[in-house]
């Protein structure tokens, strides 16, 4: 499109730090990078569940020794909080992108993130009855 | 801190010409409330220094012509009110990932070009004849598409995208939103024709929900959502073109229906 020019554009290339500049930029590669260690967490516990299913206990026991280890529980906490804060992020945007009518209202992406945070920690109090607490 | 004062202003400047790089160049100008950096820039090159090249024309934020980033954050220029700033330095550049002509006049080619690709306009299999009228809309058929096509093609969207940032052969939040504009105009019937160019793989998919394009944006209007809409549509079809197949099976086995 256009006549050929006679000087040189300039282009820009984004830079490696571009994500820093603006702090909603940064809670959202925050979002991406939650994936890395929820990528992580998934491979282990699919490690745990293969020991488990070997009827190895003595190698059951050793894995759960390490999880123990205060790395792994240092790994399993900034995990969960991530893994929150993707739920939390994502129910409010899936109420941006898909917002109910109910009568002649319309719900908005705070209600969506409330409804879901309620549902959530509902159904993470029932899975903690049901396997740690020995029943609902 | 007064209405009145005089800002400094740090402007982002090109001139191939001369430079190979951009570079800064600091000017200081009379600001009133009323003042926006539109106005700052127009006193700057009446007065102070007729090289400095920037686009504009409406002054009242309804053209898209003057976008620029403004301490880091793409805006209107004309929209923009020096008081805002408190006294700091502000700082204006061309919108981001766009190349440079010159000073903060951007090339805006691949932009238009994306524009035309989505069809902006109603399509009709087939117009009706005048005899029958207008087409008539009701209001709920109106607010389906109402919000998007208030665009102005400002691309303040495209400078806040850090996804067209890194592929610029991404299509992008403003030509998304007026595809998604038209799609869902109960008048228009290419949907067909535009699902191809939505849907390739640099069309709404490369979107990875960051949000700033409707942050931005300085008419209201939601790109991200139009993006997110659009490839809700395009997964439907898809599941619609799976269960074609087996509905079409069905209609052979079972000629009478069937539960």
């Amino acid at each position: 499109m256009g006549e050929p020019r006679k000087y040189p554009e300039f282009r820009r290339k984004l830079t490696l730090g571009w994500w820093l500049s603006n702090r909603r930029y940064t809670a959202y590669m925050l979002r991406e990078l939650t994936s890395f260690f929820i990528m992580v967490f998934s491979l282990l516990y699919i490690y745990q569940l293969s020991l488990l299913a070997s009827r190895n206990t003595a190698a059951y026991n050793s894995y759960l020794g390490l999880l123990r280890n205060p790395v792994m529980v240092l790994f399993s906490t900034i995990t969960l909080a991530f893994c929150i804060y993707h739920s939390l992020t994502w129910f409010y945007l899936t109420g941006k992108v898909q917002p109910i009518k109910i009568g002649k209202r319309t719900t908005t992406p705070v209600m969506s993130l409330a409804f879901n945070t309620v549902l959530m920690a509902a159904v993470s109090y029932g899975v903690v009855r049901l396997f740690l607490m020995g029943g609902l | 801190m007064t209405d009145t004062g005089t800002a400094t202003l740090k402007v982002a400047r090109y001139r191939p010409e001369k430079s190979t790089k951009p570079y800064y160049q600091e000017y200081k100008a009379a600001y009133r409330k009323d003042t926006v950096v539109l106005d700052a820039l127009n006193q700057i090159k009446a007065e102070v220094d007729g090289t400095l090249a920037y686009r504009w024309s409406c002054r009242m934020g309804v053209c898209g012509s003057c976008g620029a980033n403004i301490n880091g954050t793409p805006r209107l220029t004309c929209a923009t009110f020096l008081h805002e700033f408190k006294g700091r330095t502000i700082t204006v550049e061309p919108l981001a990932h766009f190349p440079i002509i010159k000073d903060l006049v951007v090339n805006m080619d691949d932009f238009m070009e994306k524009l035309v690709r989505i069809k902006p306009w109603i399509i009709r299999d087939k117009e009706a004849p005048p005899e029958e009228g207008e087409y008539k809309q009701t209001s709920e058929q109106v607010d389906k598409y109402s919000q998007f096509s208030s665009c102005i093609n400002c691309m303040l969207c495209y400078s806040a995208c850090p996804v067209y940032g890194l592929n610029e052969e991404f299509l992008g939040p403003a030509a998304t939103a007026l595809a998604y504009r038209y799609i869902m105009d109960s008048r228009d019937q290419g949907k067909q024709a535009r699902f191809p160019i939505i849907h390739e793989l640099e069309g709404v998919w490369e979107c990875t929900l960051v949000g700033e394009c409707s942050v931005v944006c300085p008419k209201g209007v939601d790109p991200m959502l139009a993006i997110q809409k659009t490839k809700i549509l395009g997964a439907t079809e898809a599941g619609k073109s799976l269960v074609k197949p087996i509905s079409g099976l069905r209609a052979i086995l079972l000629p009478q229906g069937g539960s």
